[in-house]
């Protein structure tokens, strides 16, 4: 019975979404990863700082660099494609940044990260990019479709290749985060124990291996449908 | 019929789980009392001081009961004098205390010289040694090798164990029999220049003092400049006889840079130079004939290559004794190899010198080679004293030793012959090494003539009390530090038993319900997966397991618990938003309620998680980032008033909170408006006393301030003991009554139905009110009880338990109950953490046990103290009664016929055995981890303090689901009893008709 209500789903899917093929799925990461990684080289060589020296600005650079490549890429793989145009896709990935990064910041600060003047632009910066991980691509993708919202993010059922790429990576950013802040109260005294150092730590490394994942179950998911499909 | 047979099987099976629990937590207690007595042993003490009695033999009668109070302290001088006949060597001691100093440092190792810089950075007290005017020792310390244990055992020669030092929290002062003391009473004056640690152990007894805090570990300079900048003042007056000098400096840059600081060398040049000093105005005052001065230079302890200390590594308990200026002749001191004695061993060497008695406890023996200026029979007069105190110590832990009556005594030693060995028995062998020695004493003094000649038979005397002080020495030590393997075993494996018991039990349990619940196919799928929740539940235990073998983790477990139960009520909100789905799409009522129903759901959560994040912020907690700026900090700097608005503010939305709560959900019937007033009056008490008395906490408190919060004692204990009691035997009166808007209204119309429902329905408002005077009780006595500063936590502490019941309620059957429970028990250690608790023993609120105390009583503090460190998880575990009663228990109403036993089970079961089995497998692991810390580094500073923590929360849950299950079991015979009489009555009014 769950069979048949995919199958409808995706039919149904089919009709409104550009379906993607693993290889586009692995550029798209691909791209996603050389932002983050030109951020970083950016860092280091215009600025000369890292995320240990100046982590704010660092987190905005990420950000900046990040923000046009995501929201540029997903908006492509909107869904009612004919109700909606690429470009209200953009704007809807440009909205859902600052929402997605009020919501973050609320999970980051109830699980203890640092509140005052000092840290203000670190949070601010780092809930940015957290947004651009987890929340913006779905709002280009499904803008305020609830029904899909809560398929990914509440009940984590991606059917399709486009919410594998949106969920796994989300969560992926989200786990990673959580396991980064495991050192901080170890009293090691090193400089990275700071909030929300070693987080990113923890976000980057999640995004990149669930970005793997997430390229590897689309490819799965393709050979599967093209076998069934014969 | 099938279900009759089933139910009292079913009741069998009831009572069988509740006595086989008990057999498991009594099983549990027995192993935990066992572990402990064996981990931390408590040496038997003797009280009292040591008096002239320590001169007399103890295996002679007592015979002399002089009243020796009275004694003036000069009179008590030469009275010691007279009675030793041995003529104090000395007439001023001075003690330089050089905090973390290696005796490596100075005396070099294994018989080699130090190195060449630490040589040249001491170049007077190396002189001093290489010309035998100083003799040093390798002083052993034992562990915990930390400064103020270290202290005490150089000046009352005992080694305390750590349930001493833990239990002994609130007085600092060191109330044994030491070498201070009974320099005091002789009537010396003292004064101190140093760490204030010697304020603490001994106030009141310097006739001049300056004390330098250690907090500062930064400072290496300072410190020790607040000390010198008195030398040279105090050199030249001769009003006192004991000068302790206490430099810290050294221990400092240890903490900063290691042993091989660049710091170090100038430090040790600086010692050297204070040496010098003293040394060479002491050499002026002898001249002058004022009295021969004794300089004894000694370290607490070592330290390790990073300059920490604490554990019982070489470096670390190799600490120093130097002795400067004996008179005798010590040349051969510098011949011989072996330079090692024992720290307590300085006690009874400067109680001889200075002829004093030796402080009762002292397990140490008298370093022999700083006699030697002695003639021959007083330093075996000397060795005798020493032998003496020790067998009275021997006798105390040994109560079957008594050498006076042994058979030895009859035994007749020939002419020049040894026993070889001594067999036998512990008490035998004492003693026999004791009558030796005494016999070859007694047998030398008795050839008056020409002792000279009998050198050889001088030196077996001395070598067999050598012998029988060292065995002793070592005995009594070992004692004080030594585990008994097979206890620590035989406890642990009682421990491990009764949790692996326990979790089968919460096991079965947890079969037997949900297979009773399993009603439509469709939930059996559901059920067979682990959810996320459930699965972070567990997984929660074991990370902290693993998380406490580190030293730091234990540290900083606040984080972990609110991180944890921060993490687990976002997952709470995943699953709330999981079934938001229908809400949409439908818009009949059912729908609508649905969503309203999530609504709440999120709505709780989201209150949870904000004043969780505020009371994670109201303390820094932990030992690391103390000094962090945090709410309270911040409060307390902007001024008293505005903690007392806070004070009155929480106080005040405490009872307006509780109220609303009692009289929106519950129904307002007579009774339950008579336990509301008197909740008020109590409340109202509680306002007063904040308005009035908080500010003079610390003052004395007056006899209005006590007899006011035992007015609240009083009248908090009356409600909550009287509704609890009295509230079952009403509640059949007023629930036909209840207004619709109750949470607990009936849904169904069917009056069949209705009558089996009736008793839980009865039950569960019942068991409502009485929860909740439960929780408002408890919050009260907390908000007189806490520190000012708390008040806004308890508060928070309130709205959080009250929206986990609200949570709970609208969550259904959404969760697992253990699930939920478990995360109620996890906000209570959270919030145990956010009081301002921490896993050290410093953070203990000793000045909270006094309130409302007007005699000293160690019990009521005790148990004042307990509830005010364990105030959050008491509050979370008493919860449980409301927790019981909002929860929804229409799935027990599935199966009409249940035994009334077997709902009583159902409805019980989590909320008791989750908290149990949750305690019970922190306790085990922990045990575990204390055992393979055994050796570590902090031990007794983090692991101990933690392990003392895990046993007293033990209690505390004990404590808590007892009076749980004592208060739904009660009730439910009450209404089980009421509904009885009812039938019977109606059945009477029947057959009258």
């Amino acid at each position: 019975m769950k069979k048949k209500k995919q199958q409808k789903a995706k039919r149904e899917a089919k009709g409104s979404a550009a379906s993607v093929c693993a290889a586009e799925a692995f550029g798209i990461h691909l791209i996603c990863g050389l932002g983050l990684a030109v951020a970083f080289w950016a860092a280091r060589n215009f600025y000369s700082i890292n995320l240990i020296s100046n982590p704010s600005l660092t987190l905005r650079l990420i950000w900046v660099i990040e923000c046009p490549i995501v929201i540029l890429l997903y908006s492509h793989y909107r869904r009612n494609r004919q109700k909606c145009s690429y470009l209200k896709a953009v704007g809807r990935g440009l909205m859902g940044l600052p929402v997605g990064a009020l919501v973050n910041a609320f999970g980051a600060i109830a699980l203890g990260a640092p509140v005052g003047i000092k840290y203000l632009p670190k949070t601010i910066n780092w809930s940015l990019m957290m947004s651009l991980f987890t929340v913006v691509p779905a709002t280009s993708v499904f803008g305020s479709s609830w029904a899909d919202w809560q398929r990914i993010f509440a009940h984590t059922k991606p059917i399709e290749p486009i919410d594998y790429m949106i969920c796994i990576p989300a969560h992926g950013a989200i786990i990673g985060a959580w396991f980064g802040a495991w050192p901080m109260p170890l009293d090691w005294e090193r400089p990275w124990q700071e909030w929300p150092i070693c987080v990113t730590y923890g976000v980057i490394a999640g995004y990149l291996v669930a970005m793997v994942a997430s390229s590897g179950f689309v490819l799965l998911r393709g050979t599967s449908q093209r076998v069934k499909g014969d | 019929m099938p279900f009759t047979g089933q139910g009292n099987q079913s009741s069998l099976v009831y009572f069988l789980l509740i006595r086989s629990l008990l057999v498991l937590l009594a099983l549990q207690m027995v192993g935990l009392s066992i572990f402990v007595f064996g981990f931390f042993p408590v040496k038997p003490a003797l009280s009292g001081v040591s008096g002239p009695e320590s001169y007399r033999s103890p295996t002679s009668p007592s015979n002399q009961n002089q009243s020796e109070k009275d004694l003036s302290s000069n009179q008590r001088r030469s009275l010691y004098q007279e009675l030793s006949g041995i003529p104090p060597s000395f007439d001023r001691l001075i003690l330089m205390v050089i905090d973390g100093l290696p005796a490596e440092f100075v005396l070099g190792k294994d018989g080699k010289p130090p190195c060449k810089t630490l040589m040249e950075a001491m170049p007077y007290t190396q002189s001093l040694l290489s010309t035998g005017m100083a003799v040093g020792y390798h002083a052993k310390a034992a562990p915990p090798t930390v400064t103020m244990p270290r202290l005490k055992a150089m000046v009352s020669g005992a080694i305390g164990g750590f349930l001493d030092v833990a239990f002994n929290f609130n007085t600092q002062a060191l109330l044994d029999d030491n070498l201070l003391d009974q320099f005091f009473k002789i009537g010396w004056k003292m004064v101190m220049l140093g760490d204030e640690t010697w304020l603490k152990l001994f106030p009141g007894l310097f006739l001049r003092h300056d004390g330098v805090s250690s907090f500062f570990v930064k400072d290496t300079v300072q410190v020790d400049q607040n000390v010198s900048r008195h030398l040279p003042n105090e050199l030249i007056k001769h009003d006192w006889d004991l000068l302790i000098l206490h430099y810290l400096g050294l221990d400092h840059v240890g903490h900063i840079g290691g042993r091989n600081s660049l710091l170090m060398a100038p430090k040790l040049k600086e010692m050297d130079d204070v040496v010098k000093m003293i040394h060479t105005s002491s050499i002026l005052n002898q001249a002058n004939n004022n009295g021969h001065t004794l300089l004894v230079v000694v370290s607490d302890h070592g330290m390790t290559e990073n300059g920490n200390h604490g554990g019982s590594s070489y470096e670390e308990t190799d600490s120093l004794a130097l002795f400067i200026g004996l008179k005798s002749d010590v040349s051969d001191y510098l011949l011989s190899k072996d330079h090692t004695v024992f720290q307590v061993d300085i006690a009874p060497t400067l109680a001889l010198l200075f002829g004093v008695p030796i402080p009762k406890n002292n397990v140490g023996v008298l370093i022999s080679r700083t006699f030697w200026h002695l003639t021959d029979d007083q330093q075996l007069r000397a060795l005798e004293l020493n032998s003496w105190q020790l067998l009275r110590l021997l006798e105390a832990q040994l109560p079957g030793l008594s050498c006076g009556s042994s058979p030895y005594d009859g035994l007749i030693y020939e002419q020049g012959s040894r026993i070889s060995k001594c067999n036998g028995s512990l008490e035998k062998v004492f003693c026999c090494l004791y009558m030796h020695a005494a016999f070859l004493h007694s047998s030398w003094m008795s050839k008056e003539v020409s002792r000279s000649t009998y050198r050889e038979e001088y030196s077996a005397v001395v070598a067999a009390y050598h012998e029988f002080l060292r065995t002793a020495s070592e005995w009594l030590s070992r004692r004080a530090s030594d585990r008994p393997v097979n206890l620590l075993a035989f406890g642990i494996a009682a421990m491990l038993l009764s949790t692996l018991l326990l979790l089968g039990l919460i096991f079965f349990i947890c079969k037997e319900v949900y297979v009773g619940e399993k009603q439509n196919p469709s939930d059996l799928k559901k059920t067979s997966w682990w959810h996320l929740d459930e699965a972070f539940c567990v997984g929660v235990i074991l990370i902290l397991v693993l998380s406490m073998g580190s030293s730091s983790m234990v540290e900083e477990e606040q984080y972990l618990w609110h991180f944890f139960s921060c993490t687990l009520n976002f997952l709470f909100m995943r699953k709330a938003i999981q079934s938001v789905q229908g809400g949409r799409a439908g818009k009949n009522f059912s729908l609508l309620k649905e969503k309203n129903r999530t609504g709440f759901q999120i709505g709780s959560i989201f209150m949870l998680l904000i004043s969780g994040r505020v009371m994670r912020g109201w303390h820094q907690g932990g030992v690391n980032w103390t000094n962090l700026p945090d709410i309270s900090k911040w409060l307390e700097q902007a001024g008293s008033d505005h903690v007392k608005s806070i004070q009155l503010f929480s106080g005040l939305l405490v009872i307006i909170l509780s109220l609303a709560s009692l009289f929106i959900v519950g129904s307002n019937t007579k009774f339950v408006l008579v336990v509301g007033f008197s909740s008020l009056m109590s409340g109202l008490l509680v306002i007063l006393h904040l308005i009035k008395h908080q500010d003079s906490m610390f003052a004395p408190s007056s006899y209005s301030a006590t007899l006011l919060v035992q007015t609240i004692y009083a009248l908090v204990g009356t409600v909550t003991l009287g509704t609890s009691v009295a509230l079952p035997w009403f509640t059949t009166s007023w629930i036909y009554n209840a207004s619709s808007n109750s949470i607990f209204h009936i849904s169904t119309s069917n009056p069949n139905e209705l009558r089996h429902k009736s008793l839980l329905l009865e039950l569960r408002s019942a068991l409502f009110v009485i929860g909740w005077t439960y929780i408002v009780s408890w919050c009260l006595l907390q908000l007189v009880l806490q520190q000012p500063i708390n008040s806004m936590p308890i508060l928070l502490l309130l709205v959080q338990v009250l929206a986990s019941m609200i949570y709970s309620f609208y969550s259904g059957l959404h969760h697992k109950q253990w699930v939920e429970v478990a995360a109620i028990y996890y906000l209570g250690i959270a919030g145990h953490f956010a009081l301002g608790n921490s896993n050290s023993l410093a953070t203990i609120d000793v000045a909270g046990a006094f309130i409302g105390i007007s005699s000293h009583s160690t019990v009521l503090s005790g148990v004042l103290m307990f509830m005010i460190t364990y105030a959050s998880p008491m509050l979370v575990i008493l919860s449980m009664v409301m927790y019981i009663s909002v929860k929804d228990s229409s799935h027990l109403s599935f199966s009409l016929n249940l035994e009334s036993g077997q709902i009583l089970l159902r409805m019980l079961g989590f909320p008791c055995l989750v908290p149990l089995g949750l305690n019970s497998i922190l306790l085990t692991a922990y045990t575990f981890i204390l055992l393979l810390m055994r050796n570590h580094l902090f031990v007794w500073s983090v692991f101990s303090p933690k392990y003392l923590y895990v046993c007293a929360s033990t209690i505390c849950v004990y404590t808590g689901v007892f009076v749980v299950a004592a208060t739904t079991i009660y009730t439910h015979l009450v209404l089980l009893l009421q509904k009885r009489m009812r039938i019977s009555a109606h059945a009477a009014n029947h057959k009258h008709f």
